[in-house]
């Protein structure tokens, strides 16, 4: 299945580690890469990607208040955070603002691959520090 | 002969992205990986690495600790120091704790692999904002006490950093004391000495101390901002 992938973080050493995982899955690409949320606003709209992997603390636009414009502006798109964040009130916010999934960046090598496999498929994927890779429905 | 680098950060997408990075240069390679200072101490006796790359923030063990109790070990290890941040505290504790290297994660894709040039060939590499501080106090040298310092707390032994770290981190006595090998005595011993020295009465006032002085590092989250309604812009 190919999944067409916009990597959203302001560190070019975590999308870089973030690239060379989702590109070892055949039929996977990571089209476009931004290091802002408002840089992936202006990225979504150009790219057209299915999922959009988002951190949250970033300058200029947190990844939250992207993922709310980005719910307007492309409803079809699937949003996946990869946060430093491991706290339930911060994946409650997340989902709120309409992302499909939250994956703890520390557990990212272990849950990404599964987590944008799910949310490509519209399924809710959650899994914080110490809890099971669960949440999906 | 290949460099042969270590590299010691808690996250593996760091990790993974920092190694590729590294290993697109010829002669170099990434002969091992730590997700704790501890990993990286144990690992790097092992494996006798020509660079050790170490991320400050690090649970267990803290990057500006790794680096003094790898120096203690062997002053011939070279370590770059990989930080979120260069406030003047940090830089200090990095120069101070023997790192020839300091690069902002955030620069680390531009950075990183000049730094390790540096070292290959017997330099050193810091930012420009090091090395702004390091003349500034290189200028000061000689002139009377900084006038707006705050007022030193009393040093705390190495044993008593480590133990400091764990317990801000959320461990118990007995946790700490299984982590080093020690009595859950002698850790309740050190504990009473950390909290006499610094005058402390709460674990509270132990965490506030472990963040002021990078022992632990913490994110903090964006504001809260209520959601757009309907017709919100």
């Amino acid at each position: 299945m190919t999944i067409r992938i916009l990597l959203v973080d302001d560190h070019p050493v975590v999308r870089h580690g973030l690239k060379t995982l989702l590109e070892g899955r055949s039929g996977w690409e990571v089209i476009g890469e931004a290091s802002d949320g408002a840089e992936a606003l202006e990225k979504a709209k150009d790219l057209n990607p299915d999922v959009m992997v988002l951190d949250i603390t970033m300058p200029k636009m947190n990844g939250l208040e992207a993922c709310r414009l980005l719910r307007r502006q492309a409803p079809q798109l699937e949003i996946l955070f990869v946060t430093q964040h491991d706290s339930p009130q911060m994946m409650r916010e997340a989902l709120d603002a309409g992302a499909r999934g939250y994956v703890v960046k520390s557990n990212a090598a272990r849950d990404l691959l599964a987590a944008v496999e799910a949310v490509s498929q519209h399924r809710v994927f959650t899994a914080l520090n110490g809890r099971d890779a669960a949440g999906l429905r | 002969m290949k460099l042969r680098i270590l590299l010691a950060d808690d996250h593996e997408i760091v990790r993974r992205g920092l190694r590729a990075l590294l290993e697109k240069h010829e002669g170099w390679e990434v002969c091992g990986e730590a997700s704790d200072g501890r990993e990286a101490i144990e690992k790097a006796l092992q494996l006798r690495p020509d660079v050790v790359i170490v991320d400050i923030g690090m649970p267990s063990l803290n990057g500006l600790d790794t680096t003094r109790q790898l120096l203690q070990h062997d002053p011939h290890f070279k370590v770059i120091v990989l930080t979120i941040t260069d406030s003047d505290q940090v830089i200090r504790e990095a120069l101070d704790a023997g790192a020839r290297g300091f690069v902002l994660k955030s620069d680390a894709a531009r950075d990183l692999v000049t730094a390790v040039e540096a070292l290959q060939n017997k330099r050193m590499f810091f930012t420009p904002r090091v090395n702004d501080l390091v003349l500034a106090g290189f200028l000061e040298k000689g002139q009377t006490v900084a006038r707006n310092e705050a007022p030193k707390l009393p040093t705390l032994t190495a044993r008593e950093r480590e133990i400091t770290q764990l317990l801000a981190e959320g461990n118990s006595s007995k946790e700490v004391a299984c982590l080093l090998n020690l009595s859950t005595k002698t850790v309740e011993t050190h504990r009473s000495n950390i909290m006499r020295k610094l005058s402390f009465h709460s674990i509270r006032d132990l965490v506030v101390y472990a963040i002021k002085n990078n022992l632990i590092q913490i994110e903090i989250p964006p504001p809260r901002t209520p959601p757009m309604g309907p017709t919100a812009a």
